[in-house]
């Protein structure tokens, strides 16, 4: 999840000057004729560019055919839409009730000491933007700060320090195998029981996972992390961000493609044998990332 | 994925599900909903499969995924089956010994969930107090299955209700059967939900109706409906489908909020996966009936709780409400009819068909069917989601369930509602909770938020909180609300920053009632509850802040100024001595510390030091600046009678002439600062010695008299005289003080009558009361304990008894007896185990029942049986030799926040005494005051204009002991201090009530530069005691100073609370024209 979320975020980022004219009319196109499509519409734009740049607003408008002012008007009624570019690190407070009682408005007072900016603002470096949330509905936890999709629990004013900080070394033990919580898995194919394991081309150090994908462009192999938690692979086929694949063995040729659906996506999931018990199951769209490990 | 084409289809699934289920097989259940996730759930998710593959355990033990289970504070946490064993915030490292021990079919001991209160572990989750008196119809689901999985939820159960409402056959008999249970709506106001179903289903000619799942939960605090969502989204999913096949609806909106990211996501699989299985969509379950879902996802707006502001919303347009009618139910969404409940409504709709209506609506209370699930928040020991049958008490969803106080602060409300509720306050916690009893209790049941509030929560700030959340949120539609938000904000500001006055209050109050009738929208109807509950509940609070100018919860920034400084009834400024200390002028230090205080090296050494208990460095979990000892520090180095504060000049027409009645800290007090305001004093004392209560009941070795004494005589100057043996109501009374020149009477007598245990024998030989016993030992010098000695009672003065006892010659043993647990004596701990530590034994949860009186002849070989016949005999005289005593158990809350002592039959049993010692309390021997004119209260005291100390005789003022009973010493200094200024001004024919200005520091010292690692190992200097074997039979006083370094490195502990006020102060007055600051 954490990951996925800053990710999907770096990704914004990187578009944040441009918005590209053709992914505006997909997604005016997709959220058309639905119920809250402008909602929806705006909620998407930001997601990709991180805010609402002037500029967007604008061809929403004159995409959809209202006007500039009940478009605006949207725009800034809700608190979720931000009409200001923000900066790298998103950090929000809660300010709900229970969050109130047990402090939070002199953890909002430190990071606004700290940073030197109130909430709502960004560092004029771009790298902090300092929000509030009215709640988040982790109200045993509180005051929860939320540091770039991350959530923190218990948060004191001696912890503020330490949160910025983290926010800007990264705070993220990537591939940690040491603690427990990332380990290789050992997979075979459910059809006809051979390994799939590629011990010659390794992934994060350790053998890789082998299939066969194919898409509308072609097909070739793809290796996967046997990490379970890593999100690396290599693909020699030509197959486009967002397509659902075909997943074959290497072996058999047969489909590695089940009756389950990716909870991330919808689309369907290819299932491989674990050693030891249970199946493992990854996303078949390319990009989606979207993995279980379901032990029955 | 197959499809279910037929009821028969889906129960034949379920049958499969359940018996390829091994029912009994060992699974680890652990919560991934957002609470547990953000506490580090998935690593334990990992680590425990990874521990169950690596060791090939994948055919004996099963991991399940599940939402939230309500427990949100103990996360994460692992639950076991089939044991049920509850592992509460478990470690990454702790996950394969719970897995081996479940699978061993042991326990983890020391793993498992502790009761923070008491320490008892539970091998079943059920007997967990905090689960155990729930009662989890919809909450409990949440355990048995993972949410993405739709067989879970089938092989639980699921859709059966469904199947049930389509045998049916009729749409109007599935509404007439949710009219039955007598549900009503979740979301707050409590509408019932058949009723509304008939409406619509009503509405014949319409096509396209629509059904809304209000998932906005926009109060802040209240989470009850994302962990239902998250946890089951099947269970909304299929209310909403009986709801579309009742009502001829087609079409479902789930309205949910962003905020809720792990709700959108789990409801999406959920829908995707019922759509897939023919349970949605076109001809459902083969039935013809027809009806899907979709989601729609708010942006962050808590007026689009309002079903007008929603159905916009859900339009695509800016959430602002309109008028009604037309009603959602005539006019909704896409301009069509529309029923909006909300998740939790919905979630009891399969419930009500599973249970049948009639048995549905026997959960609960008269009018109010059912359970409903709070969120209880705050200043609670358990935090988390609680259900509860309707009509359950606030009392036992507090103590019971949540546990009360998670430290010592009492709880004082519960606010319920949000924002647009109200609070109720403590003594009214026997209130039933349903919507009715709390509309009636000016508060609203909301959707189900529960915050507790504590002493050191501002209820004034809570106020302000509720009102800038709703100023931000009201829409701006209705002027009244937009404006008269934003104003209520302003003044609520005014008052919690010490600009407020009486009028700011009666501005609210009208203003809050102006609102409430002038606006459109729940919204705005409502915003006033807040301001408009805690005035009925808590005015005093607000009279506290606009008039003393003092925030007793340490809240308001404002008033409180540095904390230290504001809990010390003196104004003595530990920060500012604290800072000269660590700078190494300690005779600043010692002016400063002199300026307020005269007596500070007895304060030094028995002040209860309400300044640590607020210290900022102790609010964090850590320890307190040890302020006490830093004062003794200080104190220790100077002559009190060299350090006098300046005396003030004034007119010789002006000085007046006063008569204090006697000698303790408070008549000290009052004569030595009337002296230095230029007054001429006379003390009249009916001992033979100054210091009241210091000398007479405090011990030698708490407080040595050669420091005490001298620091006294130091106070008596050439204004002040002091006459011994003179005991008001026999030696003099008040009129023949007036007639002999005196201007103002100041009475400060005390309270020292001690209470009696109104048991037969107390006059026996050999029962003291604490009083007597201590004042002949300290006073002449007398010891009256002797062989085994009991004392009963919990406070300073019950534990003093005890110490002197313990050192007198002929005393074996000492023991307290006392009648609630040891947590809840009033004496100050490190006295009781200072008293431990010297050999005292400590019976509590123990009350005498009677003293067990026996003639000496008798004892002697006779046994007696429980004493009824020896009360008989009491008349003979003779000497005590024992007590009777009954065992007590904890019972419910008292008023006070602490459990009565309830009385075990059977439990009594006897304790052999030869002096018992009577410590139960003081009340002041007040009798001749009465003949003088004085109203006194049923105790025996003074009662006083709090403000002004005067009584109802013109010119006789009181205060200290006479005025409070039994209380501390510092606060009879304080009485005394307030006397002489308000005694001066009477004096001078003023106005004797002097507007207060909150107390805030107002001298910059710089800083020093402090290596910040110095400061986080530092720990706080505790000053030693010199050991138990070397204190038990003398009176050496028992603590020492600290030295020069433990003083300064203690010193630097300080967060220097009070250059927030004085460094802005200075900075600016360095820069001209600083620009205005808004908070």
């Amino acid at each position: 999840m954490k990951q996925e979320t800053t990710a999907e975020m770096q990704k914004g980022r990187e578009a944040t000057e441009m918005i590209d004219e053709e992914v505006l009319e997909r997604i005016i196109g997709k959220h058309a004729e639905k119920l809250g499509g402008l909602i929806a519409t705006l909620e998407e734009i930001q997601r990709h560019c991180g805010y609402l740049p002037e500029e967007a607003l604008r061809m929403v408008a004159a995409k959809t055919g209202s006007s500039l002012v009940d478009v605006y008007a949207v725009a800034t009624f809700y608190s979720y839409f931000s009409l200001k570019p923000r900066g790298k690190h998103l950090i929000t407070v809660c300010l709900g009730t229970a969050c109130h009682v047990r402090g939070a408005a002199r953890v909002v007072d430190e990071f606004e000491r700290q940073l030197g900016i109130e909430p709502g603002e960004t560092t004029p470096d771009k790298e902090f933007t300092l929000e509030t949330v009215n709640c988040l509905g982790a109200c045993a936890l509180g005051p929860v700060v939320v540091v770039d999709g991350r959530y923190h629990s218990k948060v004191g004013k001696s912890k503020v320090k330490e949160l910025i900080e983290g926010a800007i070394s990264g705070d993220r033990a990537d591939i940690d195998i040491d603690d427990g919580r990332i380990f290789p898995l050992d997979v075979n194919c459910p059809r006809c029981n051979r390994s799939l394991m590629d011990a010659k081309n390794e992934i994060d150090g350790y053998p890789s996972v082998r299939a066969i994908v194919a898409g509308a462009r072609g097909h070739g192999l793809l290796r996967l992390s046997s990490l379970y938690g890593s999100r690396v692979t290599a693909c020699e086929a030509d197959i486009l961000d967002g397509e659902e694949t075909k997943m074959l063995c290497p072996h058999c040729h047969e489909s590695l493609v089940v009756e389950q659906d990716c909870i991330e996506c919808g689309a369907a999931m290819a299932a491989m044998m674990i050693k030891g018990g249970g199946k493992a199951l990854v996303c078949s769209r390319r990009g989606c990332g979207g993995h279980m490990l379901d032990l029955g | 994925m197959a499809r279910f084409n037929s009821t028969e289809e889906l129960r034949q699934m379920r049958r499969i599900l359940y018996d390829h289920t091994d029912h009994e097989r060992p699974r680890v259940v652990v919560c991934a909903g957002t609470a547990c996730h953000s506490s580090g759930s998935n690593d334990i998710i990992r680590v425990a499969k990874r521990h169950i593959l690596e060791n090939g355990l994948a055919d004996k033990v099963s991991v399940r995924v599940t939402g939230c289970h309500g427990f949100c504070e103990m996360g994460p946490f692992i639950l076991t089956e089939p044991q049920s064993a509850f592992y509460a915030q478990v470690k990454l490292g702790d996950v394969p010994r719970i897995i081996d021990a479940l699978l061993a079919g042991q326990y983890v001991e020391e793993l498992l969930y502790a009761d923070s209160a008491t320490g008892e572990r539970y091998h079943r989750r059920e007997d967990i107090p905090f689960f155990k008196n729930q009662k989890r119809s919809i909450l409990s689901q949440n355990q048995k299955m993972d949410p993405i999985r739709i067989h879970d939820y089938i092989a639980q159960g699921g859709y059966e209700a469904l199947e049930k409402a389509l045998a049916f056959g009729q749409p109007e008999k599935v509404v007439e059967e949710v009219k039955m249970s007598g549900l009503r709506g979740r979301g707050g106001a409590g509408f019932p939900t058949g009723l509304k179903w008939e409406f619509l289903a009503a509405r014949t000619g319409d096509e396209g109706k629509f059904l809304i799942c209000n998932a906005d939960e926009g109060d802040p605090g209240a989470y009850m409906d994302r962990s239902v969502l998250e946890g089951n989204p099947h269970s909304v999913i299929e209310g909403m489908i009986i709801g579309g096949y009742g009502t001829g609806a087609s079409e479902g909106v789930v309205y949910v909020r962003n905020e809720y990211p792990l709700a959108i996501k789990n409801l999406t699989v959920a829908l995707r996966q019922a759509r897939e299985h023919g349970l949605l969509g076109e001809n459902i379950l083969g039935s013809g009936f027809s009806f899907d879902i979709s989601i729609v996802k708010g942006a962050g707006a808590f007026v689009c709780g309002e079903e007008t502001a929603l159905i916009r919303s859900i339009e695509g347009k800016m959430g602002e409400p309109r008028q009604r009618p037309p009603f959602p139910i005539q006019r909704g969404v896409n301009g069509k009819p529309t029923v909006i409940n909300n998740v939790e409504t919905w979630a009891n709709i399969p419930l009500v068909f599973l249970m049948g209506a009639k048995e549905y609506a026997k959960v609960g209370a008269e009018n109010n069917s059912g359970t409903k699930i709070f969120s209880l928040v705050g200043k609670i020991r358990n935090t988390g989601l609680v259900e509860v049958p309707m009509g359950t008490t606030i009392k036992q969803i507090v103590y019971d369930i949540g546990g009360g106080s998670p430290g010592k602060a009492r709880i004082k409300a519960v606010q319920t509602g949000g924002p647009s509720g109200g609070c109720i306050p403590a003594d009214q916690f026997d209130l039933p909770v349903d919507y009715d009893s709390l509309s009636r209790a000016g508060s609203i049941m909301g959707s189900g938020g529960m915050i507790v509030m504590d002493e050191n929560t501002c209820i004034v700030d809570v106020a302000r909180y509720f009102m800038d959340f709703l100023k931000k949120e009201s829409c701006g539609k209705c002027f009244t609300c937009r404006k008269g938000t934003q104003r209520m904000y302003e003044l609520l500001d005014d008052i919690a920053s010490g600009r407020g006055t009486l009028e700011h209050i009666s501005l609210l109050e009208e203003l809050a009632l102006v609102v409430k009738d002038t606006t459109m929208c729940g919204l705005g109807q409502t915003a006033s509850n807040p301001v408009l509950s805690s005035l009925r509940h808590f005015r005093r609070e607000y009279e506290r802040h606009v008039v003393d100018k003092k925030c007793d919860a340490f809240v308001c920034r404002g008033l409180v100024g540095a904390p230290c400084q504001s809990a010390c009834p003196l104004d003595t400024q530990p920060w500012r001595y604290i800072a000269l200390l660590e700078k190494g002028n300690l005779e600043e230090a010692y002016s400063v510390i002199r300026e307020t205080n005269p007596l500070p090296s007895v304060c030094a050494r028995v002040c209860d030091r309400k300044c640590e208990q607020r210290c900022q460095m102790g609010v964090g979990g850590g320890e307190p600046v040890a302020i006490r000892a830093l004062k003794r520090f200080v104190t220790d180095r100077f002559d009190p009678a060299a350090h006098k504060p300046e005396r003030k000049q004034i007119a010789k027409n002006k000085i007046g002439k006063v008569a204090v009645i006697g000698a303790g800290p408070a008549g000290l007090s009052a004569a030595h600062n009337l002296s230095l305001l230029g007054h001429k004093v006379a003390i009249f004392e009916a001992g033979r010695a100054l210091g009241g209560m210091l000398t007479s009941c405090i011990p030698a070795y708490r407080l040595p008299r050669d420091i005490l004494y001298r620091e006294m005589n130091a106070l008596i100057d050439d204004n002040v005289s002091v006459e011994f043996g003179k005991k008001l109501g026999k030696d003099l009374t008040i009129d023949n003080l007036f007639s002999k020149g005196h201007k103002a009477v100041f009475l400060a007598m005390g309270a020292d009558k001690s209470q009696r245990l109104s048991l037969e024998g107390e006059t026996l030989q050999g029962v003291y009361t604490s009083m007597e016993f201590l004042k002949a030992f300290n006073l002449r010098g007398e010891e009256l304990a002797g062989g085994h000695v009991g004392i009963i009672g919990g406070g300073n003065s019950a534990v003093d008894a005890a110490r002197v006892a313990m050192r007198q010659e002929n005393v074996e043993s000492v023991t307290l007896i006392y009648r609630r647990t040891d947590q809840e004596m009033p004496a100050y701990a490190e006295e009781v185990e200072a008293a431990l530590e010297e050999g005292i034994q400590l019976k509590t949860l123990v009350s005498p029942v009677k003293i067990r009186y026996i003639d000496t002849a008798e004892k002697e070989g006779v046994k007696v049986h429980k004493g009824v016949t020896a009360v008989k005999i009491h008349s003979h005289g003779g000497r005590l030799v024992g007590i009777e005593c009954v065992k007590n158990q904890s019972g419910e809350m008292d008023s006070s926040g602490r459990r009565k002592p309830v009385p075990v039959p059977g439990s009594e049993f006897k304790i052999s005494l030869n002096t018992l010692i009577v410590a139960i309390g003081e009340s002041p021997d007040s009798a001749c005051l009465a003949e003088m004119g004085l109203k006194l209260d049923k105790s025996g005291r003074v009662e006083v204009d709090a403000r002004t100390l005067a009584t109802s005789r013109e010119g006789v003022f009181a205060g200290g002991d006479l005025v409070t009973g039994p209380y501390t010493v510092v606060d009879a200094l304080a009485a005394g201090k307030k006397a002489a200024k308000i005694i001066d001004r009477y004096l001078r024919g003023e106005e004797m009530i002097e507007p207060r200005a909150p107390m805030l520091p107002d001298v910059y010292i710089e800083p020093s530069e402090i290596d910040p690692s110095d400061f986080e190992n530092a720990e706080r200097a505790e000053p030693e005691l010199i050991p138990a074997e070397a204190r038990r039979k003398n009176f050496r006083e028992v603590e020492n100073a600290l030295s020069l370094e433990q003083a300064t490195a203690e010193a630097r502990r300080c967060l220097r609370c009070d250059l927030e006020f004085t460094r802005g102060a200075r900075k600016e007055a360095e820069t001209e024209g600083a620009k205005d600051v808004h908070i």
